[in-house]
């Protein structure tokens, strides 16, 4: 037997020794964390709710000011309506006095309610 | 025998030509559209408010028609009066402001700029002042915010 002789050498580790070893996890940072998107969302819908309640107020103040146009317009619209009004009840009176003319008693125009109390007629005119 | 019928299911309108009893003092009906009355509306309450009040104070009393005639009469004139002046002084920011109103479905919100610019030279001309009853203590009216929350809804 021939023995071959190599010259004898230590298997050692690499030069700069061997590389750490990879027990750690390895994951990539994904965006902020829990803690900062529940803060942000619920900061977001805080400032929402107070636009929201800015809103409610303002449009409470628009309903207002259209209500109140509305309530200064009344007594002239109410008075120009209740002149019409005047006018047509009266020539319905004469009207009535002129149809009832013949009937003893009638009074044109007398409320059928024992009251004197206003009662706006039910009807304008017989159709 | 009469029956109930309503005004609106008739073929035709119903006009009554008969015109108001002579004891009735005339006086011109106003006669003006709704966007100018919506732009003088709170000018009419301010410079016409006794005879409003009056008029109103009148038909608590009693609603008859034939009840507050002369109150009414006073609350025309006044208005008619108003709008004359209003004409006179204010004429170009009048009429800038009600055909805003007309174009913005007669919302005051979108038309604060020609409003500010009316109010503006009815104060300065008449003397009127613009207030809306019952606005919190310390808030400013809205119709003086500056930056409103509420524009116009289409640009």
């Amino acid at each position: 037997m021939c023995a071959v002789t190599t010259p004898y050498r230590q298997d050692m580790p690499p030069a700069g020794g061997f590389e750490a070893v990879k027990y750690k996890r390895n994951l990539p940072v994904r965006g902020p964390g829990g803690l900062a998107i529940l803060g942000g969302v619920t900061a977001l819908c805080a400032y929402g709710f107070y636009r929201l309640g800015k809103g409610n107020v303002e449009k409470r103040e628009l309903q207002r000011e259209k209500t109140w146009s509305r309530i200064h317009l009344v007594p002239l619209l109410l008075a120009e309506g209740d002149r019409d009004a005047y006018r047509r009840q009266q020539a319905a009176q004469a009207r009535e006095k002129e149809i009832m003319k013949d009937v003893k008693d009638w009074e044109a125009g007398k409320s059928v309610y024992n009251n004197p109390r206003y009662q706006p007629s039910e009807y304008i005119v017989v159709l | 025998m009469s029956t109930f019928h309503e005004g609106a299911s008739s073929s035709q309108p119903y006009k009554d030509p008969t015109p108001l009893p002579t004891s009735v003092p005339k006086v011109a009906e106003l006669g003006t559209t709704s966007a100018p009355l919506k732009s003088a509306a709170f000018f009419f309450g301010a410079y016409c408010k006794e005879y409003n009040e009056d008029f109103m104070l009148c038909k608590a009393e009693n609603r008859d028609p034939a009840h507050c005639l002369k109150e009414g009469r006073r609350v025309t004139r006044c208005a008619t009066d108003l709008i004359t002046k209003m004409r006179e002084n204010c004429l170009q920011q009048f009429e800038d402001h009600w055909n805003c109103l007309e174009l913005n479905n007669q919302e005051y919100n979108p038309c604060r700029k020609p409003e500010r610019v009316l109010n503006k030279c009815m104060f300065e001309k008449l003397g009127l002042v613009k207030t809306i009853p019952g606005t919190p203590e310390g808030q400013t009216p809205i119709h003086e915010v500056q930056k409103p929350l509420f524009g116009r809804m289409q640009k």
